[in-house]
Parts: C-alpha cells; structure tokens; sequence
C-alpha cells in the first residue's frame, strides 16, 4: 500500500505543479497573429463585464482575429490590471474597463499599489463614460436634487444607498454633502446592484449608479432620476439635469471605461487597435445595443485618451484631497 | 396576462425542436460541470456566452443558461455523495452523510433521493414561479439591512447547531469561520484589513476555494495518511429507487427543503447555498433521530439537495420581475440578457413574454430531462468509484484546481486552496466537525454588513432591529431559540447529575 501511497503523492504533486506554472506561449508573427484576450478586471455579469462583451460582438467584424474576454476579478480591478502589467506587450493581451476606480481613484487614496496604473500600461481607446445617475425611490416625494437637499437642510436626515466605500458613488455624495453643506449618511453596499436593490425596497432616502444599472429602475418606475454627475447631460440619459444645472457644484467622470496595453507595446500595435475600436464605436448594430444597456458611446482615440487620463486623474487627486477622504 | 395561456404559449415556444435541444444541451452541460468539483455555472455560462450570440433567438439562448443552472444543482450531489467532496459549492453539506451512505453501501439510495428530492422541489419552484413571481419580488424588496441582520444571525444560530461534535468545538468552528470572512476589505469602511500585504487577499478568500480546500482535498491528504483500503472501490451501487422506508424517512424532507430553497432563493444574496445549509440545519432539528445525522441519514441528504434545486429556481424570480441578479450565475444570465437587447424588470412580462413564459416553460421540461439524465443513467457516474483511488486522487485534484482557478482565473485562488487543505486536514485530525465552517463564512459578510449599515441608517440606534415588523419576528425567533436551548441544556444536566449517570455517548451528540 505505500507504493500506493507514493504514486498517488506524485501524481498529486504533478499535477498541482503543471497547473500553477503553466504560463501562456506566445509567438511572434503579422500581428493580429491569433486571438486577442480582452482582460476584463471585474467580474461576469457587471457594467463593465457586459460593455466587454458588447465590444468583443462587434469586433469580430473589423478583425481577422476574434476578442476572447477573461474575467480577471479580484482587489477592486489591482488584480486583472497588474496581470495585463506582467504581460508580454504584443498587442494580445488587452486590459478593459481602463479608468475605472482602482486606476483613477484608488492611488489617491494611499493604496500601495503593485504598478503605476498612469506610466505601467499604454491608453489604446476610450469606449464609454460610466456616469454616476443620483436616484430617488419612485414611490419619494422628490423631483430633483435641489429638493432632495432642501428637505435636507430643514433637518431631516438624508441617508444614500452606494456601491462601495470609496467608490464613484460614494465620493459623489460625499462631494454633494461638502459642497451644499447639508450631511448625506453614505452606507455601502457590496456592488451596485445590492445598493440598487435597497433604493427600491425604500429602506434609504436617495442611491446613485450607473446609467446601465439604474436603467431597469428607471423604465420600471422604481426609480426616479434627480440628476447626473457629469460635466454635461449623458448621452444615454438626455433628459435627466445634470447636478450643475440645479445649481449643485458637483461633476466627476464616474467611471471611465478604456482600453489599455502593457506598456512597451509597439506603436503601431496600438495605432491598430485604436483604428479597429473606433470602427467598433461607429458600428451601427454596436450603438443600438449600447443605447438599450444604457451605456453612451465616448470614443477617444490613443492620443486624446492619454490626455484625458491625466486630468481625469488629477479632477479625483484634487476632489479627493478636498473632500478629505482616507482609508 | 392570463397565466395558463401564457404558459400555453410558453410551452409552444419551449417544445420547438432547436429550444428543446438547447435545453437538452443546458441540461447535461449542468449536469457534467456539476459533477465535476469547483466548476460552477456561473463561469461555466459565462465562458458559453459568446455562442449565445448566434445560436438563435435570445430565448433559445436563455433556456440553455437556465439549464445549465439548474442542472449544476442536480449533478453537484453526484461527487458529495460518491467522493465526500463538494461537486458545487451548494452540494457541501450533502457530503456530510451522503457519503456515509455511500460508505453503508447505500450509495444507490443517496443518489436517487437526491435526484428526486430535485426533481420534486424543481418542479414545485417552477410553480410557484409561474404562479406567485410578481408578488413575491414585491416582498424580497421588503428585506432591508435589519432583516438581513435579523435572518443571518438567526442562521449563524443554527450553524453552531450544525456541528455533531461539541458545542465548544462548533463554537470554535464557527468563530474561525467569522475571521476568515473578514479578511479583505471593510464593507464599510473600504479599509483593507487581514490581509499581511498580500494583494491576493483584498477580495478575501472565495467560498469554492474555501469549500475545495477543507472539504475536498482536505479529506484527500487525510485518506492518504491511512493505509486505505480504498473502501469506496468495493462499494455496491444498491438499487437506485428509493425503498418505502427511505421514501418514508424523506419525503417531509424534501417538502421542507422545497419551501426553504423557494424562498430562501428569492431573497437577494440568499442563493442555492445557504439553502442547503439551512435545509440540514432543520433537519436536524426537527429529526425524531439527530444522532444518525453524519452517520448516513437519508434526510441529510433529501432536505438539503431538494432545497438547493428550488433556490436555483426560484432566484429567477427577482431577476425576472425586478432586474435584480441574486448571485453570479444569474448575474452572467442578466448579462446575456442586456446584450440581446432586453431589459430584465417589471416590463419583461408586457414586452418580451416570449422570453418569460419561454423559459419558465422549458424548466418544467428541463426538470424531467434531468431527473431522466441523473435516475436510470446514474451507473455511469458510479463508475466513477470502480477507478483505484491512487489514480482517482490526482485526477480529483487535477479537477479542483482547474475549478478553483475557473472561477476567478487567478492563480492565488490554487494557494489559498492548498492552505484550506492544511486546515481540514489539520480538522479532521483534531476531531473537529467542519460543517458549521461554510455557512459561517458565507453568513460572516452579511451580519456585519447589515449590522453596520442598519446603525448607519438608525443613528447607531438598536431598536431599529426590534421597531419593524420582519426583523421584529425574526428576532423574537431567535431568543426563543436561544432560550429554550439553554433550558434543555441545564434540564439535561441537572437530570445528569442528580439522577440517571447518562452514557458518553449521549454526552457526545449534544
């Protein structure tokens, strides 16, 4: 029996070994040379998840070579992106869901981070703007944000359903509360769907989310929007005021949906790449099906995306250090 | 909309041939990766999502999905009770004793209960959700944080019941189970805690990892330290059909399980899992006989397999009438659906009835698929069994590690498995009961969460807990509970001492 015992510990052995140190081969050809894997750094099913694979649809017709989407979730996006951080810059490994919070908001926050999330990878494209849409239950007395701040202001206390601590929603409000004057009592939830959930059920006064999260509410009535917190209206939401327009001096990018390459990838890798996403972008079937997840097309091609991440990430350095914010 | 001849028109729709296929299809790709330990629908589905694009038409799509789902549920029982290891992450407590059925040469049994168990509280789910989906999602919205704090803690409650050793050892379980749910982020905070720098940690550890780790390879390196007779090879199927004793023993049971999955599943975050622990912890409770429970007990494994059926059922109510996902594969199934163009929520019903009473429509057929798929066909999967177990093992890990990695794709998942297997191991050696571990891990999150964010919304005041109506009720539950429990203690003890000298035996079962 301890034969036994042996070849089941080395076949044990062998087998944890080959799956912890097997890596990815690649090889150098006419790029695209095979498929290119898309890292999304969130998990299945989320705003950024769903945006990916509306891309990887559409992309298949402008290139010979298919997009494969890998969820690579885990600390807040830092695990996904340092993976794409580690890859070999050839142009197929993709990081999506660029300018989210962990590369837009978490460094200023004091987070050791294991690479620089502005000089470690390379911009490609912007796809999309992720606004945060302040929200009211349907069944609330209030129409807009100024009421909502009003009612505040008279006493009462204003408690906000957000995402997560720290997250876009979460220094929206904070911003709101500091900017106004009137406190808001922000209580995270663990994603946005959850915060959402308990916006609906009544059980706090206003939420905030995403145009795509916030969307089913707001067809269902279950919702009702207040006011977006953009420099302008969003584009899968025109009718709703943005926060300035009520006079309420609050406008951040939300979060910002990209993609990026490792750094060091050639040029005119990145030229393609950009080249292909903006056909994407333009595609009609694409639009549609952005339009209908509430998701607006913000193309930005590699030059002008660069640019847009550097005051992006100082518009948060800056709200950040304001607001007093500290983990 | 009139019921019946929506579900007329659903069944139209779900009887074409390319629906039935894909539903066949849904249904033994369910049930394969439910079989196979740490692959789970939700990366499963997520990893099919792109042939969805051109398979057809959404509907056809979503039926797959579904299958796949609900099947994972079926096949999950299958490598619990024949390997004593968890083939989905809602299947850990079926090991308890489905395994020990196995071992009594009753392996036979244990997988036909708990494919009709399935079949039954499939079924019974799929009408209620046909029948009660609109109101019922009205009611889910009910649950805010004091209720969510209310219900889990009546839960970590029973998890200590859950231990068949000592309540101090269930206790330690427990408490064990608690700090390791806290590594990672603060939920309320964002601060990162626990984590001794390691960035693979910040998300904290992942349930399938956890439940591999300590239920599955823990039981593998304890095994290899006997000289095992591989015990399991001699092992006879038996019949499959359940004798009338056993039909007896279990078909409360399963009605149990049926009522606590259907509404355990509609709460959001609430889910197959939790179900099926809660499902055992009743059983428990409620058994003329707790001693045989660990020791093979039929309703051990009819009660928790038939409630995490219904869960996975009924957790397409609140994504079908409100647009919210209750756990990741039914979030991937949103997903599919917003790529398609349709909007999950109160209108699906009005706008896409196709889609609605499509897909409860083909539940029903998916249900008779499977229970034909996992009754007569089992014998395949007992074979299984007949493999020497020096070959068996390294396979089994080989498939725990792809699972565990499948879930997240990453790396750190595989290490931190391999330390959960240090530590059931280290259980199993100290004669610790690891059952009460999963659910405290799973329920960990959710009592600090909503405790915390129902005094964030009171003012730090704690009469929120009592002043409303559900969490009211739930509360009074659990004081009785706990009351009543220490009455029996001290009755016991007191008995113990002043009259009948009361065997080891019973000492040890408390």
């Amino acid at each position: 029996m301890s034969r036994m015992r042996r070849v089941t510990l080395l076949l044990t052995g062998v087998s944890v070994a080959v799956l912890v140190f097997s890596g990815w081969g690649f090889s150098a050809e006419k790029y695209p040379a095979k498929p290119i894997q898309l890292i999304v750094p969130y998990a299945p099913g989320g705003s950024s998840d769903v945006l990916a694979r509306t891309v990887e649809k559409a992309w298949t017709k402008y290139s010979p070579q298919p997009m494969i989407v890998v969820n690579k979730a885990g600390a807040g996006g830092v695990l996904g992106t340092e993976y794409v951080v580690r890859s070999k810059p050839d142009g197929h490994t993709l990081l999506f869901a660029y300018g989210s919070g962990c590369d837009l908001v978490m460094p200023h926050l004091q987070q050791k981070m294991p690479y620089d999330p502005l000089k470690d990878v390379v911009p490609v494209a912007r796809i999309s703007i992720h606004s945060v849409v302040v929200s009211v239950s349907g069944k609330s007395q209030f129409n807009t944000m100024k009421d909502v701040i009003a009612w505040g202001a008279k006493g009462n206390k204003i408690t906000s359903a957000v995402s997560t601590a720290a997250g876009a929603v979460d220094i929206v409000m904070r911003a709101i509360a500091k900017r106004t004057g009137v406190p808001i009592t922000t209580v995270p939830f663990s994603g946005g769907a959850e915060a959402a959930t308990a916006l609906a059920g009544g059980h706090l006064v206003i939420g905030g989310g995403h145009p795509s999260e916030v969307l089913p509410h707001l067809k269902s009535g279950r919702f009702r929007p207040v006011g977006v917190a953009l420099d302008r209206r969003d584009g899968s939401l025109p009718n709703v005021p943005t926060l300035k327009e009520q006079g309420i001096d609050v406008a951040t990018w939300g979060s910002v949906k990209g993609v990026a390459v490792p750094k060091g990838t050639p040029p005119e890798v990145v030229e393609y790449l950009s080249a292909t996403l903006k056909k994407v972008c333009e595609d009609g079937e694409f639009k549609k099906t952005m339009a209908t997840i509430g998701q607006p097309v913000d193309y930005l091609d590699q030059k002008d995306f660069a640019a847009f991440m550097l005051k992006a990430s100082k518009d948060y350095a800056d709200l950040i250090k304001e607001l007093g914010i500290k983990l | 909309m009139d019921i019946f001849s929506g579900l007329l028109d659903g069944f139209a729709i779900a009887l074409t041939a390319t629906n039935l296929l894909f539903c066949l299809l849904g249904a033994i790709i369910g049930t394969a990766i439910g079989v196979l330990p740490g692959l789970g629908p939700a990366a499963t589905i997520a990893l099919l999502l792109p042939i969805t694009y051109v398979i057809g038409t959404p509907v056809t799509a979503i039926i797959m999905m579904a299958g796949i789902f609900y099947g994972a549920m079926y096949g999950g029982s299958t490598t619990s009770i024949l390997l004593n290891l968890p083939g989905e992450a809602a299947s850990v407590v079926t090991c308890i004793d489905g395994y020990q059925m196995a071992k009594k040469g009753r392996a036979g049994a244990a997988l036909g209960i708990a494919a009709i168990g399935s079949f039954v509280a499939g079924t019974l789910a799929v009408v209620g959700l046909t029948m009660f989906a609109p109101p019922l999602a009205e009611f889910a919205l009910d649950f805010g944080p004091p209720e969510y704090f209310a219900l889990t803690t009546l839960g970590l409650l029973l998890a200590v019941t859950l231990s068949g050793g000592s309540i101090i050892k269930g206790l330690i379980i427990l408490l064990f189970g608690l700090i390791l749910a806290m590594v990672g982020l603060d939920p309320i905070s964002g601060k990162i805690r626990f984590t001794f720098g390691s960035i693979g940690l910040q998300g904290g550890f992942d349930f399938v990892t956890l439940a591999m780790g300590v239920f599955g390879l823990g039981e593998i390196l304890y095994n290899l330290e006997s000289t095992m007779k591989t015990e399991i090879v001699t092992t006879k199927l038996g019949k499959v059909f359940p004798t009338l004793g056993d039909w007896a023993d279990s078909r409360w049971a399963i009605c149990r399980g049926s009522v606590i999955g259907f509404f355990v599943g509609i709460i959001p975050g609430g889910g197959a899992v939790i179900s099926s622990l809660a499902s055992y912890a009743i059983e428990k409770k409620y058994s003329q006989h707790p001693e045989e429970f660990g020791q093979g007990a039929i309703q051990g494994v009819a009660g928790p397999e038939s409630a995490n059926n219904a869960a996975s059922s009924s957790s397409f109510i609140p994504l079908l009438t409100l647009g919210i996902p209750g756990n990741a594969a039914i979030a991937m199934i949103f997903a599919a659906l917003m790529i398609q163009g349709i909007t999950p929520g109160p209108f699906l019903v009005a706008e896409h009835p196709d889609v609605f009473w499509g897909v409860i429509a083909s539940m029903y057929v998916g249900n008779v698929m499977l229970l034909v798929l996992n009754l007569p066909l089992v014998g395949l999967w007992v074979q299984m069994l007949r493999v020497p177990y020096g070959i068996l093992a390294p396979v089994i890990v080989l498939f725990t590690t792809i699972g565990v990695y499948s879930t997240q794709n990453q790396v750190f998942d595989i290490y931190a498995m391999l330390f959960f297997a240090a530590v059931g191991y280290l259980m199993r050696k100290l004669d610790f009961d690891p059952a009460p571990l999963p659910l405290a891990f799973v329920l960990g999150p959710l009592v600090e969460r909503s405790l915390r964010q129902s005094l964030l919304l009171s003012g730090g005041d704690p009469a929120i807990f009592v002043s409303r109506p559900i969490s009211g009720i739930l509360m009074v539950i659990f004081v009785l509970l706990i009351v009543g429990q220490t009455i029996f203690f001290l009755r016991r003890k007191w008995k113990r001492r002043c009259c009948v000298p009361v065997p080891p035996e019973t000492e040890k079962s408390l």
